[in-house]
């Protein structure tokens, strides 16, 4: 096995480019299970830890540039209050020492369907970039999975960042395991508000084959709100709202049974999940206090 | 009555003994053992659940630099006994479960080793297997004896008359899943043969137990294998009857005469060959009158075996003991499949066979209007319901009443479901537990080092348990001197033979072979012995086993929260309250109580063996997806106990106290739940779907 240690990003893409069959490696909380497991045997290795321009962030024209390889704890302490959905939700990963390691990159290039970093970006309409030696590109998040652990990159390119707007409302996050920690998501949801547009962002987690955001319920609920006025000036939301918000998050669920949980129990706990997030924002919002599950 | 040590150093709170040395890290573990020029095995394992080996291409791995040698059963060394099958490593081409040792690799390093296992290339002729467990079998058969020596089935009175008779009847089946024991430390061994005498620093719960299990196997005199364990990292019984990885560590040891075998099972080669607990189907019948008093109690048990080797977990005995009830019946029917092979985990029999009756007692409770608590009394025993023997001592009703004391119990209202604390449905359940006080036989010596010195041996283990500081303040009470002129030495081959760490028998039969030495040494040299002395004693039988039924005792309650619309649930509270005889050390005894306490919240909650019945591998073998309680889901448990003064059962007046924690626990929670949510549980784990209505 080859192992190449960059230690400049273009040295990186360049890496790729002349190796495409190499399996990047940053954090290597996926990667190095799948090696020990003997799921995965790659030719070579392109380690991304020593590249430092993937573990910066930086906010530009109002919006975050995160680098691929800034891990959850990372996001936590020092994003935690410009995101609070990916913070709640990065909290949420592992233990101290899969946070420490694991990064946003490896989550989405990883791309489970149980990532629990995707839901938050999604409801945050963050967009990926994604470079080469070829040039750059930045892919819409909702656009960058194509299928269970499958994305758009091509074989020469690289996750650089990951780009999305500070919270201007309230954002949650929500996720069901099987135990209290340490555990992958029988499924999770997140919501954001985003008032200055006057619109709501959603995001689905192990609940379908991809990530993926509930649009049909996110344009209700921001529809309802501009009908009825409720963005500037807030009130308690009616339950008939709050239920049809579920029930259409739930119909966006194409899950399955596996020995975490039952496709009907994800479907029944997304409609949950989803009430349950949209009265912490909403209290929030009118409040201007953060709620905690 | 038993002669009584005067307890002085006994009873008190002493700091573990090898704490020190474990949490700095010198305390020597199996794998760690330091020796020269080592070799490294990994092992080759079946990828089929039942065939033959039709061909073997070692080529491939031979060719690797480093590889010493492949042992496969066309070229190991014949053991001189195969009788053990399970131990029976490398001697035939058949393969009986999906897991099974088929070779070896042994090599410089523990990565070549591993590498080279995965380049042999096996063929096989692959036969239909079995792996499906149900109470439908049509193959279900009697084993002569459950595990140890129990008989399988008993029958007294008419069950079937008393239920037709009964006004209150409940008829009702419950499940548990296979699991496995996991001790953190995984089974490791370091095997050195040189000039007919094998050194063997193993992970196990009795040095003598592997020394007397490999010697026939093997075909080497006792006295020329030698083993070491002072330190073990847990074992929970998959480390109490010695599997056959330690005969595979031993035969490439031959092989490579002279120089250290290391072989260290992984996390997940320890799910088909470090022994596992059957799944089990347990029917309950119980008859009651409206005052809830019981007139029949049938518990008639479904679980598995390996084709391999029998093993027959007594999953029914616990109900011969626990409630007078004048009809009973209890019986054992098993499956042989082909799997690996069964064998002790944590309470084996108590643990699994309280599940089923406890939570059918609490159902019963509640169709007599009666407490589960008061229920419970109401059928307190005055006799052995088995023997008819008198109890040594019994305080299990002190222990539901001091527990629901203790708990809040009086203030609950009994109806389900009756108690919302935002969005969460809140309820408490209780169980009873039971355990029963066994001894062995096992020998000690002391001899007089100084004056201040007191040199004591025995080769008995500890697992985590604390064996090192509970001997020592045994041993310090037997002679009247202080801890600190005990010099305890335990864990080895070398020291007087000793029993097996297992079936909560430790402290009552080292313990009581270190007091009949020391009475041996007062007896023959005086008080104080001359500096020289020397005596030894055995644990002599228990004449009082004849007169008195023996048994521990516990009641353990649970707080359970479910989350009304996801059906997540959450346990914030358990006690158990225990009678178990005198307590050696208040610290080290708690520290048994809530670690069998957490077991079985993991078993109510998390544990699960998912077993492909197509290929018969467990899916989930491994600890990211076979769940144990994480921090997060250990909420406040705690352990109390009655003080019980038992002269009956050996000179401490102590009972076993390293499995009756795990016993009852997961009926208690079931049985919360079920008063939380008014959804009656019946099959483990309860996971949150089995929550929604
Ligand atoms: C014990 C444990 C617990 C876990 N718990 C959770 C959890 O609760 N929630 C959760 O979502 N995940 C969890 N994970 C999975 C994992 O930690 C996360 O997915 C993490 O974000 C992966 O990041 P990493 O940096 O470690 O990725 P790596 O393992 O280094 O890489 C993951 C994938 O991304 C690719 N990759 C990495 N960086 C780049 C890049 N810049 N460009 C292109 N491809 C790249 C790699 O080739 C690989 O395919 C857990 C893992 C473990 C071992």
């Amino acid at each position: 096995m080859d192992f190449l240690r960059p230690t400049h990003w273009r040295d990186a893409l360049d890496a790729k480019a002349h190796h495409p069959d190499a399996t990047p490696i940053a954090g290597g909380t996926d990667v190095m299970v799948e090696i020990n497991f003997g799921r995965r045997r790659p030719s070579t290795l392109l380690d991304l830890t020593g590249v430092p321009e993937l573990t910066d962030w930086s906010l530009d024209d109002g919006r975050l540039r995160i680098g691929a390889g800034v891990p959850y704890a990372r996001l936590i302490d020092e994003l935690g209050d410009r995101l609070p959905g990916l913070a709640i939700a990065s909290r949420t990963v592992g233990s101290p020492q899969i946070r420490n390691r694991g990064t946003l990159g490896g989550n989405l290039a990883s791309a489970s369907p149980a990532g629990d970093g995707h839901p938050p970006l999604l409801a945050s309409d963050a967009e990926v970039e994604v470079q080469s030696l070829r040039g750059t590109r930045t892919v819409p998040v909702g656009e960058f999975f194509t299928g269970v652990k499958r994305h758009v990159l091509a074989d020469d390119e690289l996750i650089a960042a990951v780009h999305v707007a500070p919270a201007t409302g309230a954002q949650q996050f929500s996720k069901i395991g099987t135990r209290n920690a340490m555990v992958i998501a029988v499924c999770t949801f997140a919501v954001a508000l985003h008032p200055e547009q006057q619109r709501v962002g959603t995001g689905l987690g192990s609940a379908a084959p991809t990530p993926r955001p509930a649009t049909e319920a996110a344009e209700f609920l921001a529809a309802e709100l501009t009908d009825t006025d409720q963005w500037n000036r807030p009130r308690p939301l009616p339950e008939s709202v709050v239920r049809r918000f579920g029930e259409l998050v739930a119909a966006t669920t194409a899950p399955i049974d596996d020995v975490r949980g039952t496709a009907n129990y994800r479907t029944h706990a997304m409609a949950v999940m989803a009430r349950r997030t949209l009265g912490w924002v909403w209290n929030e919002h009118r409040t201007g206090r953060q709620q905690c599950a | 009555m038993t002669s009584q040590v005067t307890p002085y150093a006994i009873g008190t709170a002493l700091q573990r003994l090898d704490g020190r040395s474990k949490v700095t890290g010198t305390a020597p573990y199996a794998f760690e053992r330091v020796v020269d020029n080592a070799t490294y095995l990994h092992p080759v394992q079946a990828t089929i659940a039942l065939g033959q080996i039709t061909a073997i291409d070692t080529a491939e791995a031979e060719a690797l630099d480093g590889v010493i040698t492949i042992l496969t059963h066309v070229n190991a060394p014949r053991l001189a006994s195969t009788e053990d099958r399970e131990l029976a490593v490398l001697q035939t081409d058949r393969v009986s479960f999906r897991g099974q040792l088929i070779g070896a690799v042994i090599a410089d390093t523990p990565e070549t080793a591993r590498q080279a296992a995965g380049l042999v290339r096996i063929s096989y002729a692959q036969w239909p297997h079995e792996a499906e467990l149900s109470s439908e079998r049509s193959d279900l058969y009697t084993p002569e004896a459950v595990n140890p020596s129990f008989p399988a089935d008993t029958d007294e009175g008419d069950v079937d008359t008393a239920m037709s008779a009964a006004p209150v009847t409940l008829d009702t089946t419950y499940t548990t899943p296979l699991e496995y024991n996991n001790p953190m430390e995984p089974h490791t061994t370091v095997a050195l043969w040189n000039d007919h005498e094998l050194t063997l620093y193993d992970s196990t719960q009795g040095a003598h137990t592997v020394r007397t299990t490999v010697a026939p196997v093997i075909g080497l005199d006792p006295e020329r294998i030698h083993v070491s364990a002072p330190h073990v990292g847990g074992g929970f019984g998959s480390k109490g009857i010695p599997h056959a990885h330690i005969v595979l560590a031993a035969l490439a040891a031959r092989t490579v005469e002279g120089r250290p075998v290391k072989f260290a099972l992984t996390r997940q080669q320890m799910f088909s060959l470090a022994g596992h607990r059957t799944p089990t189907i347990q029917r309950v019948r119980l008859a009651a009158d409206t005052d809830g008093r019981l007139s029949a109690l049938a518990h008639d048990v479904v679980e598995w075996t390996s084709k391999v080797k029998e093993f027959a977990e007594q999953t029914a005995v616990p109900s011969r003991n626990v409630y007078a009830a004048p009809n009973r019946r209890t019986s054992h029917r098993l499956a042989a499949l082909d799997v690996p092979v069964p064998s002790w985990m944590r309470a084996p029999g108590e643990c699994p066979g309280m599940f089923g009756p406890e939570v059918a007692v609490d159902e019963m409770a509640l169709k007599c209007g009666i407490d589960p608590v008061e229920f419970r009394a109401r059928n307190e025993p005055d006799v052995d319901p088995e023997t008819g023997k008198p109890f040594s001592s019994r305080h299990l009703v002190e222990c539901l009443r001091e527990g629901a004391d203790r708990f809040g119990w009086h203030h609950r209202d009994p109806t389900p479901a009756s108690r919302t604390e935002r969005g969460w449905l809140v309820g408490t359940g209780v169980a009873s537990s039971i355990y029963p006080t066994l001894r062995a036989v096992s020998t000690a010596t002391i001899r007089v080092e100084a004056a201040d010195h007191y040199r004591v041996d025995i080769g008995a283990t500890d697992i985590g348990t604390g064996t090192w500081t509970a001997l020592t303040q045994i041993a310090a009470d037997a002679l009247e001197v202080p801890v600190g002129h005990v010099d305890l030495r335990i864990g080895e081959t070398a020291q007087p033979e000793a029993s097996v760490a297992g079936g909560s028998t430790g402290n009552a039969t080292w313990g009581t072979a270190i007091v009949e030495a020391a009475r041996a040494l007062q007896d023959t040299h005086g008080r104080p012995p001359e500096i020289g002395a020397e005596a030894s004693g055995t644990t002599p039988n228990n004449p009082e086993t004849e007169r008195f039924a023996m048994f521990a005792h516990g009641a353990q309650f649970a707080e359970v929260r479910v989350h009304a619309d996801t059906g997540e649930i959450r346990v914030p509270r358990m006690l158990g309250v225990f009678a178990a005889g005198r307590i050696i050390n208040p610290r080290t005894a708690h520290s048994q109580f809530i670690g069998g306490m957490t077991m079985g919240l993991s078993m109510a909650l998390h544990e699960v063996g998912v077993l492909d019945t197509r290929f018969g591998h467990v899916v989930n073998h491994d600890f990211a997806e076979y769940h144990i309680p994480t921090n997060a889901d250990v909420g406040d448990i705690d352990a109390t106990w009655i003080d019980e003064d038992d002269p009956y059962v050996n000179p401490m007046g102590a009972k076993g106290i390293g499995e009756i924690g795990i016993v009852g626990a997961a009926a208690a929670i079931a049985n919360a739940a079920h008063h939380a949510t008014g959804i009656r549980l019946r099959e483990l784990p309860i996971t949150p779907d089995a929550l929604l209505r």
